[in-house]
């Protein structure tokens, strides 16, 4: 049945393959729900290549979308101050939190930068806080919050504070050159990193803390994300590895504050979090202080007693609930970039597929409405291997399961974050050292990888540039 | 089939369908998903027939513009940014002399001259900012015009201003804020950015201050100066009552004490005028780069450089700079749809009106928005139709048509909402249940409109520019 309706669109598409631009003649339907656009293939995607390559309003929109687009932006872009202060509809930052803005961690809409010029860490990069996974956690919080959080810490480490509120501590990093060589003789550098939490403004961190560093992921496509239809994601599942191929798949079912049924995880680094909504809210609150109607608590916990005695201004929520719905119509109506050119597609497609890269970084979806995206992911957990490791439990994401990070505009990282650093603490500077640090279930796609020649594996790092 | 279809969707979704037309809502879209499908099947048929040649109206070619009229249109556009900030820069200089008067004796009647000269300068620098977004003296953001020239656009006409790091502020705790830069003797440290010496408060200080740390800190230009004439105007309508200064008719009440008995009187008045004299010498190096004679050797002084490279008229080492004439329009096109439209309509009036948040209004300390707007859009209109040949006079008969519906429905909106001001200032009109707010709403409307048929302008003088181009002055590359 999906395949009848895929079969119109696609003999529909068929007939307008040569038309770069199309108008339609008259309204193509009696509905009034419809907004129609005029430029065909410049409605979901951008050809920018600029910094300004993520940040393309989505087209097709009316005056009352584009008012609501406006207005996300506006929440997105403007800094918040604490409360109370002389401007209301952007006070309530703090008393604890990371950031003040949310362009601040995601420039231009693209990934986070771990450490600026001068080697400084920056706030782009978070520290996640949770009870180690080898305790005995209590079963109850994983179920609703997903993890155990460090007990008076909390969930995220805040590096800053208001109201005289201390602010949690400060993040050092040391980096490690791990020097290692390709079958072929010729040689990489991983640069591995050490954090310390240091100036801890409430006593010593439980002793079973393990401290997650995440750093933030580029804001591409999600609302074309969260359209894959649920059956589509399952479809790669493979729990138990009944194929024998070495790799899993694991969904993530999440409990969040947005709905009483469990949901299928599909963002955040673990994919616990379900829809760009909650992210969102989940951001708002955890990065920067803002409560919601998703987080109506500051994110204080017992022990913090300034944070919680602190002014909270004059309102119920500092991000009310229609300005988080006006800055999730936001994030999910940005342009996605098309894939760019390239000379040897076919052969590196070949590669990517040859190498079983594939198996994971999911090319190809259709939405639930029937739009062809490629995000390369199966939005599923993967053991990665002690390498890459956290600790982290995350509702069913273990301490070694990350998701498959989507690779769609992985080669305008730099463009648009004017540094592109890669993986969950953004400890790769390159493609090719994020590819060398896979391994658990991707041991034998990097293996693979580094069997190549020299040139087929630029090849491949080149294509996965221009996806 | 189509039962079945129906059947595949159990979820709502708002979003785009194969065909990239956007649905709402689950209702609508299971019902119009199958009309698509068959439907976009039959236009698709009916494309093919036709062929997929020009499919809209305003696709044919030779336009029949020369250059010789394209550099007419140049030209003028040069003479009146030489005109218009000639103006600007004589009303800024009576506000610093007004500003002086004002602080060398603080009364109620100095106070209130300070005052009309700030509005009168705003009066001729609100025609000047449609010069903005188009890689100019004004606000380029890298390569030698910003390098000769400083960008200033920041420094003048930033906001929302800072109030809070300038001066006290009531709070919505009704208390008052202090650790300012007028409060604070000595060093300064703006929030999240370096350390200044701000034991005298001089224009370079001031320079240093604004937007150290960040955007948000501004603490300069035409907004720095209204708030420390008029003082905060607090008419929240979204969070809590209206408690510093209640009512439709009242802007900010600053109390002359703070120019006489209070103890930063002196900070206060030495903050006031060094923002005046950053204001004049920030227009003068815009102005500069307009001066009709240019300058022999453009890498040491940069006077009258912009005006000749924009009219591909630099000679020698400079002639690199020269811009060629459909650039130049391209860039100037461009430029002012995206100011109409995402900065007018979508930055100025949207956020504010949709918020809605008083915070967000251009003048909200004065209140004086109302004519921010009609400035604004003054500014527009005259670079669209003024000079001797304009852009207006070039293009066809059918965006003529399309252009004076959308002038004449604006020029409507923005009379209405200008006289509303009197009785029920901007704050007030956006404000859900005012008379004009619906006005305020359809008029930013027509304004995007307005922005995006800038293209079709460009398109009958033969230059290609899109949607794109005039959507949001961060992603314009022109």
């Amino acid at each position: 049945m999906i395949a009848l309706s895929l079969q119109v669109s696609v003999l529909a598409g068929l007939m307008l393959a040569g038309c770069s631009e199309m108008t339609f003649s008259e309204d193509v339907t009696a509905t009034d729900d419809i907004v129609q656009t005029t430029s065909y293939d410049r409605t979901l995607f951008s050809k920018d290549i600029s910094k300004q390559a993520f940040s393309h309003p989505m087209g097709a929109m009316d005056d009352a979308m584009l008012d609501v687009f406006v207005t996300g932006r506006s929440f997105f872009t403007i800094p918040w101050v604490e409360a109370p202060s002389a401007t209301t509809a952007r006070d309530g930052l703090g008393p604890l939190f990371s950031a003040n803005t949310c362009i601040n961690c995601h420039p231009g809409h693209g990934a986070g930068v771990a450490i600026d010029d001068e080697g400084t860490l920056r706030r782009d990069l978070v520290m996640r806080l949770a009870l180690s996974s080898q305790n005995d956690l209590d079963e109850m919080s994983m179920m609703s919050r997903g993890s155990e959080p460090e007990p008076t810490y909390g969930a995220q480490f805040s590096i800053n504070g208001t109201h005289g509120t201390s602010y949690e501590g400060h993040v050092e990093v040391e980096y490690e050159e791990k020097e290692g060589s390709y079958p072929d003789g010729s040689s990489y550098s991983l640069r591995m990193s050490h954090y310390t939490l240091e100036r801890l403004g409430y006593g010593p961190l439980h002793e079973n803390t393990a401290i997650s560093p995440r750093i933030a992921l580029a804001l591409v496509g999600l609302g074309m994300l969260e359209q894959i239809p649920e059956e589509a994601i399952l479809a790669h599942e493979d729990i138990d590895d009944r194929d024998g191929d070495g790799i899993s798949g694991k969904a993530n079912w999440v409990y969040t504050t947005e709905s009483s049924e469990r949901q299928l995880g599909r963002f955040t680094w673990k994919a616990s979090s379900p829809t760009v909504r909650y992210q969102s809210a989940n951001a708002a609150n955890n990065d920067m202080g803002l409560t919601s109607p998703l987080f109506p608590k500051e994110n204080c916990t017992e022990a913090q007693k300034a944070c919680k005695d602190a002014d909270k201004g004059h309102h119920t929520f500092d991000l009310p609930g229609d300005r988080l719905d006006a800055i999730t119509f936001y994030i999910t109506h940005l342009k996605i970039p098309s894939a760019r050119d390239f000379s040897d597609k076919e052969e590196a497609e070949t590669l990517f597929s040859t190498l079983r890269c594939d198996s994971c970084h999911v090319s190809t979806y259709t939405t639930a409405m029937g739009v062809e995206i490629a995000p390369f992911s199966d939005l599923l957990l993967h053991d990665m291997g002690e390498g890459l490791a956290d600790g982290h439990r995350d509702f069913l994401a273990s301490g070694s399961e990350w998701r498959t990070p989507p690779l769609w505009g992985i080669g305008l990282y730099k463009d648009v974050s004017t540094e592109a650093n890669y993986l969950h603490d953004g400890r790769a500077r390159s493609i090719e050292e994020a590819i060398l640090w896979h391994g658990g279930e991707a041991e034998g796609a990097k293996r693979a990888f580094m069997a190549l020649g020299k040139k087929k594996r630029e090849l491949l790092i080149d294509y996965l540039g221009t996806i | 089939m189509i039962m079945t279809i129906i059947f595949i969707f159990t979820k709502e979704y708002d979003g785009y369908d194969s065909n990239n037309n956007y649905h709402k809502g689950y209702q609508s879209m299971y019902i119009s998903k199958n009309i698509i499908s068959t439907l976009s099947l039959a236009t698709a048929l009916s494309i093919g027939m036709t062929g997929c040649g020009s499919s809209s109206s305003d696709g044919d070619a030779a336009t029949g513009v020369t250059d010789q009229e394209k550099q007419i249109v140049l030209t003028s556009y040069a003479d009146s940014v030489f005109d218009t900030m000639a103006a600007a820069i004589t009303d800024a200089k009576a506000l610093e002399t007004a500003v002086n008067a004002f602080t060398d004796d603080s009364t109620e009647a100095t106070s209130d001259a300070a005052k009309a000269a700030w509005l009168q300068a705003r009066e001729s620098y609100g025609v000047t900012e449609i010069y903005r977004l188009s890689n100019g003296p004004i606000d380029a953001e890298e390569g030698w015009v910003a390098d000769a020239y400083g960008a200033p656009e920041g420094q003048l006409n930033a906001w929302p201003l800072d109030e809070n790091m300038i001066d006290y502020t009531t709070d919505s705790s009704g208390a008052t804020t202090s650790g300012n830069i007028i409060d604070t003797a000595g060093a300064f440290t703006p929030n999240g950015g370096d350390e200044v010496d701000a034991t005298v408060i001089s224009k370079e200080v001031l320079a240093a201050l604004n937007e150290n740390g960040g955007d948000a800190n501004v603490a300069t230009g035409y907004h720095a100066i209204e708030f420390l004439l008029w003082g905060q105007d607090q008419d929240y309508n979204s969070f809590i009552d209206d408690t510093v200064t209640n009512g439709a008719t009242k802007a900010g009440e600053r109390p002359l004490e703070d120019y006489t008995s209070n103890p930063n009187a002196d900070r206060r008045k030495a903050y006031l005028d060094a923002s005046a004299e950053l204001i004049v010498d920030d227009l003068e190096a815009v102005a500069s780069a307009w001066a009709k004679t240019a300058s022999v050797d453009c890498s040491t002084d940069a006077s009258g450089c912009y005006r000749a490279a924009l009219l591909d008229s630099l000679t020698g080492d400079d002639a690199t700079k020269n811009i060629k004439p459909d650039a130049a329009l391209k860039t100037i096109i461009g430029a002012i749809g995206v100011f109409i439209k995402s900065e007018l309509a979508n930055e100025r009036i949207a956020v504010a009106v949709l918020t809605p948040s008083e915070e967000d209004e251009h003048s909200c300390f004065s209140d004086n928005t109302h004519r921010d707007i009609l400035l604004n859009y003054q500014g527009f209109v005259d670079v669209l139709k003024t000079g001797d040949k304009s852009l207006y006079d070039l293009v066809d008969t059918e965006t003529r048509t399309e252009l004076d519906a959308l002038i004449a429905s604006i020029d409507l909106k923005v009379a209405a909402v200008d006289a509303a001001a009197a009785a029920t200032h901007f704050d007030y009109q956006i404000k859900e249940g005012s008379d004009t707010r619906s006005t305020i709403i359809d008029m930013k409307n027509d304004m995007r409109e307005l922005g995006d048929l800038m293209v079709d302008v460009a398109a009958d003088l033969d230059i290609d520019l899109n949607e794109e181009d005039v959507t949001d002055p961060d992603e314009t590359v022109l």
